[in-house]
Formats: structure tokens, C-alpha cells, sequence
């Protein structure tokens, strides 16, 4: 007997796959490159322009990201949409997350919506209005002019934090819809996992956004390139 | 909530001289809902059942009004036929086990609210038509076929940890808990994790196994599995300790491997 795919089943398995695969994978790069201006505006800009430079660009940007964004986003909406919430009456630990996927998913969309009109396009009236994309010697400059209006930066931290947990629940969500973590002590621990990947994502991502506002972001000095002394030639190891 | 705990009986120190029992009342189905309240003398060991039965003696409500006495269906008693399932203080379960210290236990108070459980059709105050479990349970096929024009014989033997788990999902009483606590399922558009779990036991069956396919394409319509929004309240609520998320990850996994990537065999 053959079988018979409806429209919802498609339609849910892409929207999970285009969860984790083009947009979390994103989020990971996304990062990396934030994290770049830790080591001073020189570095960071020289990042920036290295995604200039990847080759197909334009085709990567709309069809590894916007599509799936947009498709992501939308169909997330209708899902959310369909929600009937009753964590009040149980108020079991997943029923919140569950809650608070549908909460951040729709918080994103509209932060994400603002975060690529600020940045990627420079549209947004009384901000910046240089688009980071095609500028890549002022990208720093531009970034770490909006994140001295602290309203912004405000803005931009709630944006990383609600990425942080919608991604790394996300995965758990993933890995038991495609049937990949089943028992109950294999979903704690896929929990676990999660819990903790969001917090290094959460802490990564606002220490790349303090990074715009002060050398090294949160972090000591020290560990970053730009104020690291060359160590003494010839002195011991130990 | 574990099927034995009502074991472990909690009393009330210092019981209230009365209880209250808001109660959710509508005339029939269709009819506009609305509240009344009774007054009961407290006595020692009343559950929701016995006090329902006390107050239908003389419906008259905490204002002095007579009214109509309150239907609600039972029939076990003992918590296995799931007939009784009702939404007590906020949470749905069997009104057979829900035991009056235990509710003023947990609510601090002196009042215990009843309300019919609102995914299902209501036909008069707590009743409700489950009937649409049943054509869940036809939409997957949760049957074994037997004999057809000729005898099948008797079934091969399983081990005994496959029995084990399956007698586990073989507990379902159709009670409708998992569906009423489950925030993706109304609207007829989610099957609900009931169904999903029948399949799985079905599809566990070495017999029923030859037409798991059927059962599978019974979940993968536009009301199907996929609509699971892994809130995992009814794993939380069932009064069978059924392993319901189990079910469904286990059948999502079936689906991955040989559904949605079936095609890599051919």
C-alpha cells in the first residue's frame, strides 16, 4: 500500500528541518563572525569582508537564508496560531517550553524583521541607515553606533536570547519528531544538552554584541588578540 | 500521577464544617453554560462521585434555588473504565479517584470546581460524547485482522519484554485525558496522542505488523502526527501511566526510516 503524504506532514517536516539545517546552521556561522569583534574593528571588518568574498553569495543569502526564514517564520506563525495554551492549569516544565517556543518564535519574527531592516538593509527611519552589506570597512563602525543607544542594545540582547533557547530546544524538538531520541531518559539528557547549548549560545552572542561597545566584549582582556602581549621569547614554559 | 497513588491516602487535619462544589452546568447540547454552587457537610472519605451523588438527592444551590440535578456519567468506580473523566479543580481526571481531602489538600481551600472536559461535545453538565476517540481509533486501524477467508492460525510468540511494553499501551481506557490536557489537539485538526499510541501497540503486534502501513497512513494526514507540538502534557495526565510520548517518538521514528525515507530502499 502506498503512502500518502498530506499537505500538514510535508509542510511540518519542512518546517523542522529548515529550523535546524539552513537557519541554525546559520545562527552558528552568525555567531562565529560576531564573536570576530572581540578582537578589535580591524578583525572584524576583515570578517565581514570575507563573506563578501564567498563565491554565489546572492543565491546562498536568498535560498539558504531568506527562504527558509520566511518560510520558517510564517509557517511557525500558523502553527503557533493553532495553540490552545493551558500551562496555567498544568504547568508541567515541557508545557512551558512549549509555551515559550511559540513565545519567542513570534517575538523573532518580528526581531529578526527589525535586526535585517537595521543591518543587512540600513531601512530603518532615525537608525542607521548604511546597510552593512556592501560596506564592509564601516560594518563595525555602523554596528557599534546603534549599540550605544541602549534601548537598541536592550533590543538586540532579548533578540539573542530568545534565538539562543528557540535553537537549542529546537534541537530537542527535532530530535524526537524525526524519532531520533525516544525514552524518557534519552529526552532528559537531549534536555540537558539543549539547556546548556543555550546558555553558551546566549552568553557567546551577547558577549559578541558587548564586543561593539567595549574591546573584548565581557570578556577579560587578556584572552583577546588585540591587547595580547607577544609572549617573552625564551622564557620557560612553566 | 501513578495508577497506585491513591494508595497513599492524605487526610485533612482539620476539616471544613462544609464544602463547597461549583459545578459547570448546561441544559444540552448547544445550550448556553453557566455556574452554580452547592453546599455539602464535610464528611470523612467523600470523593467527587459520592459527593455528586449526595447533592443530586436535593439539587437545591448555595443561593436556596432548586434546581436540576447534576448528570454526569460513571459506571467502574474503581478508576479503569475512564468514563467519569471530568475537569476537577482545573485539571482533568476520573471524579471516581479524586478524593475531597486530597482536592482541599491541593487547592488550600474549601471549594471543589467541576466542569465537563471541553474538547469533547457536551451533552448535558459533566457529560460528554467521547465518540470521536472511537473514530480515531478507526481512522488507524487499531485492530488486529484475523481470520479472513481462510485461518491465519494461531499468532508466533513474542518476547516477553515486547509484551511488556505493549501491555503497557493495552492499559488505555479511553478516558480522553491526554486529549483534553494536550494544547495542540481541538478543532479536529490533531488525532491526538490516544490514537497514535493504539497504533503503536497494533504495529508492535507480530500479527498486526503485516499491516502496520495502513495504521501509519492513518497518521499522516493533514490532522496526523506531525501536529504534536511535544508539550508532553498527556504523559503527565494519564491515569494509566501510559508511556504516550514513547509512542509517538518511537512512531515518528518508524516514519523517518521507513516512510519519509522509504524511498532510499527502492
Amino acid at each position: 500500500m502506498a503512502v500518502k503524504f498530506s499537505k500538514t506532514f510535508l509542510l511540518r517536516k519542512l518546517h523542522q528541518i529548515t529550523g535546524i539545517v539552513p537557519l541554525g546552521m546559520f545562527f552558528f556561522v552568525h555567531m562565529f563572525t560576531n564573536s570576530k569583534a572581540m578582537n578589535g574593528e580591524a578583525a572584524f571588518n576583515k570578517a565581514v569582508k570575507e563573506i563578501h568574498d564567498i563565491p554565489f553569495l546572492l543565491l546562498i543569502e536568498i535560498f539558504g537564508i531568506f527562504v527558509p526564514l520566511i518560510f520558517h517564520s510564517v509557517y511557525g506563525i500558523l502553527i503557533s496560531a493553532e495553540a490552545k495554551p493551558n500551562a496555567l492549569n498544568y504547568g508541567y516544565g515541557r508545557n512551558w517550553f512549549y509555551m515559550l517556543q511559540r513565545a519567542t518564535g513570534i517575538f523573532l519574527f518580528f526581531f529578526i524583521l527589525f535586526h535585517v531592516l537595521n543591518l543587512r538593509f540600513g531601512l530603518v527611519p532615525y537608525l542607521n541607515m548604511t546597510p552593512v552589506a556592501g560596506n564592509a570597512d564601516k560594518a563595525f563602525a555602523i554596528v557599534a553606533g546603534e549599540f550605544q543607544i541602549t534601548w537598541v542594545m536592550v533590543v538586540y540582547i532579548f533578540g539573542i536570547l530568545a534565538t539562543a533557547w528557540h535553537l537549542a530546544y529546537g534541537f530537542f524538538l527535532f530530535a524526537v519528531d524525526w524519532g531520533i531520541v525516544i525514552g524518557e531518559k534519552a529526552q532528559k539528557f537531549t534536555l540537558a544538552a539543549g539547556l546548556g547549548l543555550a546558555a553558551l549560545l546566549s552568553f557567546v552572542g551577547i558577549n559578541a554584541a558587548f564586543s561593539f561597545v567595549r574591546p573584548c566584549g565581557l570578556m577579560p582582556k587578556f584572552i583577546c588578540e588585540e591587547t595580547k602581549k607577544p609572549a617573552p621569547s625564551g622564557a620557560a614554559k612553566f | 500521577m501513578t495508577t497506585n497513588a491513591h494508595i497513599e491516602k492524605k487526610r485533612l487535619e482539620t476539616p471544613p464544617a462544609t464544602i463547597k462544589f461549583k459545578i459547570q452546568r448546561r441544559e444540552k447540547e448547544g445550550a448556553q453554560a453557566h455556574w452554580e454552587t452547592f453546599e455539602l457537610q464535610y464528611r470523612r472519605n467523600l470523593n467527587v462521585i459520592s459527593a455528586l451523588m449526595e447533592i443530586r438527592k436535593d439539587p437545591v444551590t448555595i443561593e436556596g434555588k432548586q434546581t436540576t440535578p447534576p448528570v454526569w456519567d460513571m459506571s467502574c468506580l474503581e478508576q479503569v473504565c475512564g468514563i467519569c473523566t471530568m475537569v476537577i479543580d482545573g485539571k482533568v481526571r476520573q471524579s471516581c479517584s479524586a478524593l475531597i481531602d486530597d482536592l482541599l489538600l491541593a487547592s488550600n481551600s474549601d471549594t471543589v470546581t467541576l466542569a465537563p472536559m471541553s474538547k469533547f461535545p457536551n451533552v448535558r453538565d459533566l457529560k460528554v460524547d467521547r465518540s470521536k476517540m472511537f473514530d480515531h481509533l478507526k481512522q488507524v486501524e487499531a485492530w488486529i485482522e484475523l481470520d479472513g477467508t481462510y485461518d491465519l492460525g494461531p499468532g508466533p510468540h513474542v518476547p516477553n519484554e515486547l509484551a511488556q511494553e505493549r501491555y503497557a499501551f493495552s492499559r488505555c481506557m479511553t478516558c480522553g485525558c491526554c486529549l483534553e490536557a494536550c494544547p495542540q489537539y481541538g478543532d479536529d485538526n490533531y488525532i491526538g496522542p490516544q490514537a497514535i499510541a493504539q497504533a503503536r501497540l497494533f504495529n508492535m503486534h507480530p500479527t498486526g505488523k503485516m499491516t502496520a502501513e495502513d495504521r501509519i497512513n492513518g497518521l499522516l494526514g493533514d490532522d496526523g502526527i506531525t501536529n504534536c507540538g511535544n508539550a508532553q502534557n498527556c504523559i503527565q495526565v494519564c491515569p494509566m501511566s501510559i508511556p504516550l510520548t514513547k509512542a509517538i517518538y518511537e512512531t515518528n521514528r518508524d516514519i523517518t526510516v521507513n516512510t519519509l525515507f522509504g524511498w532510499l530502499k527502492k
